[in-house]
């Protein structure tokens, strides 16, 4: 097996929040924690988990925009969490992102053109403006624009085309691997079918490496090689996407696959309601992080964290019953 | 460059308001010729004619009495100069004097009917004042002193506003937090009590009062940049920037500056008339620039002497009114333009 491209290991991100104005303790929010993966080339990891989870944090840890409170990301081989200045620099190109709303990820004051170039020019890889202009246009034939939108605005255009231009601006430097965070949640559904098969091929035409985060199942079931589960900033179950859906083995994951909508009439279908809402991870719990919302809870889930165990080759469950779990008796809803 | 079509349209929009364009115009084109009062109200000639030698622009360029005919280093005296037994001598020498032919900095007592000052008459229209200086010379020159005053006062205002309200907004936390403790404490201190001290220990200059009005006068400005940047700098196309490497001075100036334009454009017509009538009002008390520098505040301030010389305190009243109803009216029309909600329009 080759050497994977990005390895995660202990990854934590802790914000400070002050539960009153002054004197009081400060309480950590832990957005991301303990978290560990690899992602090998050319792969693409779909990272699902409701709203709060902490996938837009990992996602903008792993992207260098927000330093991690503790752990290690190694990049092709080298470390590159603790890098500043010039060298963290020099990696900026290789992660990139594409973020999730289309309308305040396009600077209102900027043409096309100088949006598209923006990293180009921040690297200064490109220099005479007659490459600037043939790098701008092929760019835009890439995501599928025509060049002749090179000196429009970006309220000129429809969300799906903006997202097309945030697509060609990440992807003007080069990137290696590419977080996409919530690519196509603000987008018409129409749209969003578009914006994943572009997406698709790309990885395909420039050998990408993409993190798909989202918290809709099967977007993220269409385009993923393997799909990690997130919960309270842990990763709760990783799997191949077929295996995730065929053996599920945590019972977040399969709460969160039983809420799929099924495009089929007359089936009867049991959906796992959980109780309760996501709580905000402010300080440390004991044991398991779900069992509060848990149908499958257990006195042992309140003492013991579960380890993250490999239940079958390349499946990964941090749940102490992960071999049992299957719907509630019951306790669903037709 | 492109301008966006938002800008356009605001562009458009301000064309669309006669009054404000209008204004602009006559300030404008006021300003660029009251940039030539020598060339319109001086005692030395655009030309001089002398032994077939025509000497140009005697304003901006020196000539010794001696390149005339006579017998000192020092600058020739033109007004005297017809009179001079050399100049005389040929027959095709000759002057032409601007429109009028006084400065603002001299008096010309010899030629005056009466004690100074003396009421407007043919000669000097607009009256002259206790030293015998032509009102209408000092008021042009004095135009020309408080706009391009305002105009260098107004760039180092949103230069210092700028950077300082930007880093406020962007950086945020301790910076901001301190910052902003400093501003209150550099506005709770009283200006017109520095512009005193400092003026009596350093001595008066306008560059030393620009200076000590820019430091204090910032301040207005930076509130307005800092909320925008604490605005804008959330928006992803920020971070957007800065994953794709783009460094801090370029991501403050070049994606966030261009979006907090507005207050900044807004801003810049009534800190042109805070800035005109500021000096006015420490010219006026004698804290402003330095004594022979003509000035609106100092005629003023001579009409308080002189009750009964109406024309030392109209005339600059007048002048100084239009000037201020002028730049208010172009900032009104900015400020119309630039309003997203067109309705609020006064008419």
């Amino acid at each position: 097996m080759n050497a994977p491209l990005l390895e995660v290991r202990g990854l934590k991100k802790y914000f400070p929040v002050r539960k009153n104005m002054l004197w009081s303790r400060q309480a950590t929010v832990r957005a991301v924690d303990d978290v560990s993966f690899a992602v090998m080339p050319s792969e693409t990891i779909g990272l699902v988990g409701e709203s709060g989870c902490g996938k837009t944090t990992l996602g903008r840890v792993i992207s260098l925009l927000l330093r991690p409170t503790a752990g290690k990301i190694t990049f092709d081989g080298r470390v590159i969490t603790g890098l500043r200045g010039r060298a963290l620099h020099r990696y900026r190109h290789s992660l990139q992102i594409i973020f999730q709303d289309p309308y305040s990820s396009l600077n209102p004051r900027k043409t096309v053109f100088d949006i598209v170039l923006t990293g180009i020019r921040a690297f200064g890889i490109v220099k005479t403006k007659k490459a600037l202009m043939d790098k701008a246009e092929a760019l835009l034939t890439l995501v599928g624009l025509s060049p002749q939108y090179l000196h429009h605005y970006p309220h000129e255009f429809s969300g799906g085309q903006r997202q097309r231009i945030s697509i060609a601006r990440t992807l003007a430097v080069n990137p290696r691997l590419v977080i996409c965070d919530e690519p196509v949640s603000a987008l018409d559904v129409s749209i969003q079918a578009q914006i994943l098969n572009l997406l698709n091929e790309l990885k395909q035409q420039l050998s990408l490496s993409y993190i798909f985060i989202s918290h809709d199942l099967s977007v993220v079931k269409y385009l993923s090689d393997r799909i990690f589960v997130m919960y309270r900033g842990k990763i709760v179950e990783k799997a191949a996407a077929a295996e995730l859906f065929a053996r599920t083995a945590h019972p977040y994951s399969k709460a969160l696959i039983s809420a799929i909508p099924e495009p089929v009439i007359n089936q009867t279908k049991k959906t796992i309601i959980l109780k309760g809402d996501v709580t905000t991870p402010v300080g440390a719990i004991e044991g398991c992080c779900f069992r509060e919302r848990c149908y499958m809870a257990q006195a042992v889930c309140r003492t013991t964290s579960p380890p993250d165990r490999e239940i079958h080759p390349g499946h990964f469950s941090c749940c102490h019953f992960a071999e049992q779990v299957a719907p509630p008796a019951g306790g669903g809803k037709s | 460059m492109r301008l966006s079509p938002l800008t356009k349209r605001r562009i458009n929009r301000f064309f669309k308001i006669k009054r404000s364009v209008l204004s602009l115009a006559v300030l404008g084109v006021l300003y660029i010729l009251s940039l030539g009062s020598e060339l319109i109200a001086n005692d030395k000639p655009i030309l001089v004619f002398y032994k077939n030698t025509p000497y140009l622009f005697n304003a901006y360029i020196f000539h010794s009495d001696k390149t005339f005919g006579g017998q000192y280093d020092t600058e020739a005296q033109y007004r005297g100069l017809n009179k001079t037994a050399a100049f005389m001598q040929g027959s095709g020498n000759y002057m032409v004097f601007p429109l009028v032919p006084y400065s603002a900095y001299s008096s010309s007592l010899d030629e005056l009917r009466g004690n100074p000052p003396t009421a407007p008459d043919a000669i000097h229209i607009l009256g002259t004042d206790d030293r015998g200086r032509d009102v209408f010379a000092r008021l042009l020159y004095g135009f020309r002193t408080s706009l391009t005053f305002a105009l260098v006062l107004l760039v180092l205002e949103i230069v210092i506003g700028c950077v300082i309200g930007a880093l406020q907004g962007y950086l945020g936390g301790a910076f901001d937090l301190v910052m902003q403790r400093l501003i209150e404490i550099l506005s709770a201190l009283p200006f017109l009590y520095i512009v005193i001290l400092i003026g009596n220990v350093l001595g008066q200059s306008f560059g030393m009062l620009i200076l000590i009005m820019a430091i204090f006068n910032w301040i207005g400005l930076s509130y307005y940049i800092r909320s925008e940047f604490l605005k804008n700098k959330q928006f992803q196309f920020v971070e957007a920037a800065r994953a794709l490497g783009v460094r801090g001075a370029k991501i403050l100036f070049s994606e966030i500056l261009p979006n907090a334009l507005t207050p900044i454009v807004t801003f810049m017509p009534f800190s042109l008339i805070s800035a005109v009538f500021t000096l006015t009002a420490l010219d006026y008390l004698g804290f402003g620039l330095p004594a022979p520098t003509p000035s609106w505040g100092e005629l003023i301030q001579q009409g308080m002497e002189n009750l009964s010389s109406y024309w030392l305190s109209v005339y600059p009243f007048i002048i100084l009114f239009l000037t201020l109803l002028l730049l208010a009216f172009v900032g009104e029309g900015l400020r119309e333009a630039l309003d997203p909600r067109e309705y609020s329009r006064m008419e």
